[in-house]
């Protein structure tokens, strides 16, 4: 089953073409990288997939229906949480907060409930405490539950923003660049989390920069160069693709 | 744990002495001084959530006090109108004139929000001159009835102190059920970073006005309550001072807590009246007091953003926090 689709998508910025014609699939309850070299338009396609960006041109679909123009709270509501290169946490709240910040569509309590707190909306924060407290577990970063977001070490923000987009119980969770910042022990127990995360049923897109964790845990790689998909399979096909390595060694050419 | 015991008794304390003041004086200046107290705290606790936790700063706060205000005074005048009604209706009124506000101002944010809430603010100054027909012109209105709730009339000053208090205790207990639950969180979460709020599938816009229309109407319930308290109306009442002084009171009391604001509150509507609220103190104390009254408000807030930003809360805040760490 194809949970996320996009056609022809594209995206211009004055002269510059961030995303052209981007077409591909993502298939339920696989981890489906995406690499690219810096600037090659992964963190604009993430923002055209969740709303905080508009496409000029092409289509995006998600469980069969598309989600074009839709604004980033409906796209969530939809089942696509995501997390962001520069971290968004709470930085006033506390870690666990911040989590349950990320139950937002899952919980019911307007204004008027909430200022009533009703023994059914005291018994769903309870509960919605507990939540978050199990995801925070899940991605290990359970002992920073009280911290205020913003004394939490930078590799751990990420962790935390895991757990506040699980929250949100999505069928789609797109993350980008989870493991910069993680040491490598903490970039092993990301690649676990994310298995287990896989396990529960959640369909994972995940732009990364660590080709280590990237062909260990996905299960297929879209490649963007210059706003283009220059290929797409499985990882070891990947690895010996003529049009990757050259977009790759061209950049390391370019760095030196 | 004793932390939490002392936020659970301190403020049923709290209530138990306002509620039971009644009964040990009936000095009049001092329920009319408290009254204003109780009024700016039903202001104080919308623009806590405005403000102090939404982020979204007004400097028109005092506007719809005003339309509170005269919206009860106009529709009690003559009797007309019921006083229970007339006040929702005022409530209503300014909530919705906030709500009209909030939609053109979504895109506008810190300065630029607070130079359109100051520029309404004007606006409605102006209004509430011109308006004669309505709002009785430069000479206001006179003559507004006490309150009457079925058979009761509230007419003595600490029926009206009762009355105005027990509202207040009310709208501050909702506030602080409110900012511990779903909405409370999201408004919190708008203010720290909008674009993660809006991941966690907030719609910022649609809370933004909700909020905004919320702490409209509450200051159009103080404002409402206010005129039948004293029972007159007149337009300076509703200045540009009086909203940067409720501004002043979160900023001091500290953003991100109902308490903080509460005591800044409580603090600042005493001010002036020092002298009447501590009998011995001498003469030139008090005439400096009043005299620098506005210098020393603004000094004190210029001390508390350079030196303590997060207020009186964010003091005992970190005073806790160091306390816990030990």
């Amino acid at each position: 089953m194809t949970v996320l689709a996009t056609r022809g998508l594209s995206r211009r910025f004055g002269g510059l073409v961030a995303v052209d014609d981007v077409s591909f699939d993502v298939h339920a309850g696989m981890i489906k990288a995406l690499i690219g070299p810096n600037g090659a338009g992964k963190s604009t396609l993430f923002n055209l997939l969740t709303g905080f960006d508009r496409p000029d041109a092409g289509d995006i679909s998600f469980l069969g229906a598309s989600i074009l123009g839709w604004a980033p709270h409906r796209v969530v509501r939809a089942g696509i949480a995501r997390t962001f290169q520069n971290t968004q946490l709470f930085d006033e709240m506390t870690v666990a907060e911040n989590v349950l910040v990320g139950m937002h569509t899952c919980l019911r309590a307007g204004f008027a409930e909430g200022s009533l707190r009703l023994p059914a909306t005291k018994a769903s924060e309870r509960a919605a405490v507990e939540q978050a407290c199990r995801l925070l577990r899940l991605v290990g970063a359970d002992r920073f539950a009280d911290s205020p977001g913003a004394d939490v070490p930078h590799g751990v923000r990420r962790l935390v923003e895991i757990a506040r987009a699980l929250a949100s119980n999505p069928k789609l969770l797109l993350l980008d660049e989870p493991a910069a910042g993680l040491n490598n022990a903490e970039t092993h127990a990301l690649a676990t989390c994310l298995r287990r995360i896989q396990a529960d049923g959640t369909t994972i897109l995940i732009v990364e920069h660590d080709m280590g964790l990237v062909m260990e845990i996905s299960d297929e790689i879209i490649v963007l160069d210059r706003g283009r998909k220059i290929a797409e399979g499985p990882p070891l096909l990947i690895q010996k693709d003529a049009a990757v390595i050259e977009a790759y060694l061209g950049e390391v050419i370019a760095d030196a | 744990m004793s932390r939490r015991l002392v936020g659970t008794i301190a403020p049923v304390l709290a209530v138990m002495v306002v509620l039971a003041l009644p009964l040990v004086t009936t000095d009049r200046y001092l329920f009319k001084v408290l009254t204003f107290v109780g009024l700016n705290l039903i202001v104080v606790a919308g623009l806590a959530l405005l403000f102090g936790y939404a982020g979204q700063i007004s400097l028109g706060h005092a506007a719809f006090f005003g339309i509170g205000a005269y919206t009860v005074g106009y529709l009690t005048a003559d009797g007309a109108v019921p006083w229970l009604i007339a006040t929702l209706a005022a409530t209503v009124l300014a909530a919705l004139v906030g709500f009209t506000l909030a939609l053109p101002m979504l895109r506008l944010k810190g300065h630029y929000l607070g130079m359109a809430t100051l520029g309404f603010s004007e606006i409605m100054t102006v209004l509430f001159v011109e308006a004669r027909g309505i709002t009785g012109g430069n000479d206001g209105l006179r003559g507004i009835p006490y309150p009457v709730l079925g058979p009761f009339k509230i007419a003595t000053p600490g029926g009206v102190y009762l009355l105005v208090w027990i509202t207040a205790i009310i709208v501050l207990v909702l506030a602080g059920n409110l900012v511990r639950t779903r909405p409370g969180r999201a408004l919190r979460a708008l203010h720290g970073a909008e674009l993660g709020a809006q991941a966690c599938g907030i719609d910022t816009g649609r809370l933004r006005v909700q909020v905004f229309a919320l702490s409209a109407g509450l200051a159009g319930l103080a404002g409402a309550l206010y005129a039948s308290s004293v029972g007159y109306v007149s337009p300076t009442t509703f200045s540009l001072e009086f909203s940067v002084l409720l501004v002043a009171m979160i900023v001091l009391g500290g953003t991100g807590s109902i308490a903080g604001p509460v005591a800044a509150c409580v603090g600042l509507t005493l001010l002036p009246y020092v002298d009447a609220l501590i009998p011995g103190l001498p003469r030139e104390a008090v005439s400096f007091l009043q005299d620098w009254e506005a210098d020393i408000a603004g000094i004190v807030m210029i001390l508390v953003l350079l030196f303590a930003p997060g207020g009186v809360a964010g003091l005992i805040r970190s005073m806790t926090r160091a306390g816990d760490s030990r």
